[in-house]
């Protein structure tokens, strides 16, 4: 190798160390001590208002329907992890199904129940209660068998540039993390405080919500809530952030 | 509308004479109104405007509210323990609606 | 810690914060170059005397917290503490806060008495944009006492809004 090609490994090698490649934090530590606090006192996240609501309806019985606590007793057991290993591959359809789309398919098949919706404070209520049981668990995905195809989809959707800005996730969730975008710290991008609840929305929010944002900030084109688009992405940012444990309800800018 | 919410956190047991930290964190989006909505309508002014707390029948708090409390408001207060009772929460919203809730302290 | 407002701290300590030391610092180079009152810009003096009946407050007593760098003006902690026993001889009867350029100044008022055992509130605003932020307490024997502080309130990089 020739001194110039040293020192570009060199200089590579240093971006990747301030860009932190081998460290994946969570979204948590890029917060204010303050707010990482508020974040783990269940008295003071607005966050926990969500969980609340989300352990009423989970118990709660419409008509002859069973409840979710029907077939889940004991969520506090039988659901601790399960959170963490989503998205995964459903079964039935062989297709990838988040941690809302499996609420929602469990309401259709199970309790033919019409659907919550997409953003719908029920839904964000539940999956808020559901994640919250898994606080501290370490994110487990897999990305084998009929999830590499998935997964693959999104890590090319996270290194490829779009947008009217021209910008791959990658270039600023790995090439920036730490430095300062308007009022907020970029991130390594990962979703573990999510469903979160973010004081510029005054409420909580899904993944695919932020990631909406983030399509728009770039000037890029918007995908819809539970699609496969996002969907792959958000298993390749689970794989980026396997080991870190889930802490929804998060709380972000 | 989003279910009403709130937490109440605070000591359940207190000794008589000790000042204890109320912490109330309710859901309510507070509208503080004006803004535009996607139909081309003007959202009215909705928040909770009045938040007043009995401690065993007596009056030992109130939070007047105006457009500048955050969405999902959370407060505290202190208060001394003096008997064991109820503390009543009761938030007052725009246009008359009230909201109610209990938390029980155990004086000793 | 320059903003101890999360309630999993401490209680207040009596020192004062590092703002109004850099306040008290401030208002004495204005004085020094201005007469008496001037440091006060007269929006928020209005305000202030509309809440005392004209009576002008004292600056010490209260601690007013607040970020200096809010991270997003929806959600903004303050807390406010009055060095006061808090009897029947000798307490807080309310404590008031303006919000200066918010379109409605008049943010909230906390109402204490005797029973408060202490008169500390803390809460969460919502301020429209940079500004002045001030707590203006009434004491039980007729006198006002208040605290104010500068805040810069920045806005977030990825809305939905774009």
């Amino acid at each position: 190798m020739s001194a110039a090609g040293r020192a570009f490994a060199a200089a590579l090698l240093a971006l990747a160390g301030t860009a932190g490649a081998g460290e994946i934090k969570s979204g948590s530590a890029f917060l204010s001590p303050q707010m990482q606090r508020q974040q783990a006192d269940q008295a003071r996240n607005p966050g926990w208002l969500w969980v609340e609501q989300g352990e009423e309806l989970f118990s709660r019985r419409e008509g002859d329907a069973p409840g979710c606590i029907s077939c889940h007793a004991d969520p506090g057991r039988s659901l601790r992890g399960a959170a963490a290993r989503y998205p995964q591959i459903d079964a039935a359809s062989g297709k990838l199904i988040n941690l809302e789309g499996r609420i929602e398919q469990c309401r259709a098949v199970r309790q033919k129940r019409p659907a919550l919706g997409h953003e719908s404070q029920e839904l964000l209520g539940l999956a808020a209660y559901v994640a919250s049981l898994s606080q501290g668990v370490p994110v487990s995905v897999s990305a084998e068998g009929a999830a590499k195809p998935y997964y693959e989809a999104g890590k090319a959707f996270y290194e490829r540039r779009q947008g009217q800005l021209n910008l791959a996730c990658t270039q600023c969730h790995d090439g920036l993390v730490g430095r300062k975008l308007r009022g907020d710290t970029i991130s390594h991008g990962v979703g573990t405080g999510y469903p979160a609840y973010r004081l510029e929305w005054n409420g909580l929010g899904s993944l695919h919500r932020r990631l909406r944002a983030c399509s728009l900030g770039v000037r890029a084109t918007q995908f819809d809530y539970g699609s496969d688009d996002y969907l792959a992405l958000e298993l390749y940012l689970a794989v980026r952030a396997r080991g870190l444990p889930v802490e929804a309800p998060g709380l972000r800018r | 509308m989003a279910s009403f919410n709130a937490r109440i956190t605070m000591p359940a047991e207190a000794r008589a004479g000790e000042i204890v930290e109320v912490r109330v964190l309710v859901r309510h989006p507070m509208d503080r109104g004006g803004q535009v909505d996607a139909g081309g309508a003007t959202v009215p002014r909705k928040i909770l405007n009045r938040l007043t707390v009995t401690y065993a029948g007596e009056p030992v708090f109130r939070y007047d509210m105006h457009t500048g409390v955050s969405a999902n408001p959370f407060v505290s207060f202190t208060t001394r323990a003096v008997e064991t009772g109820d503390l009543i929460f009761e938030w007052r919203e725009d246009g008359g609606a009230t909201y109610t809730r209990t938390a029980r302290l155990v004086v000793t | 810690m320059s903003s101890p407002i999360s309630p999993a701290c401490a209680p207040f300590e009596p020192l004062p914060s590092r703002r109004q030391v850099m306040a008290a610092g401030a208002a004495g180079l204005a004085l020094a170059a201005l007469p008496a009152g001037a440091a006060t810009p007269p929006a928020l003096a209005e305000l202030v005397a509309r809440l005392t009946e004209g009576a002008a407050p004292e600056r010490a007593g209260i601690a007013l917290d607040i970020p200096q760098l809010v991270e997003n003006g929806n959600s903004v902690d303050v807390a406010i503490r009055v060095e006061s026993p808090m009897t029947e001889a000798d307490h807080v009867r309310w404590i008031h806060v303006i919000a200066e350029k918010n379109p409605y100044p008049d943010v909230a008022r906390f109402h204490l008495s005797p029973r408060s055992g202490r008169a500390e509130i803390r809460a969460t605003l919502r301020l429209a944009t940079s500004q002045k932020v001030a707590a203006v307490a009434a004491l039980s024997g007729g006198g006002y006492v208040m605290a104010d502080a500068d805040v810069v309130v920045t806005l977030s990089a990825c809305i939905d809004g774009g």
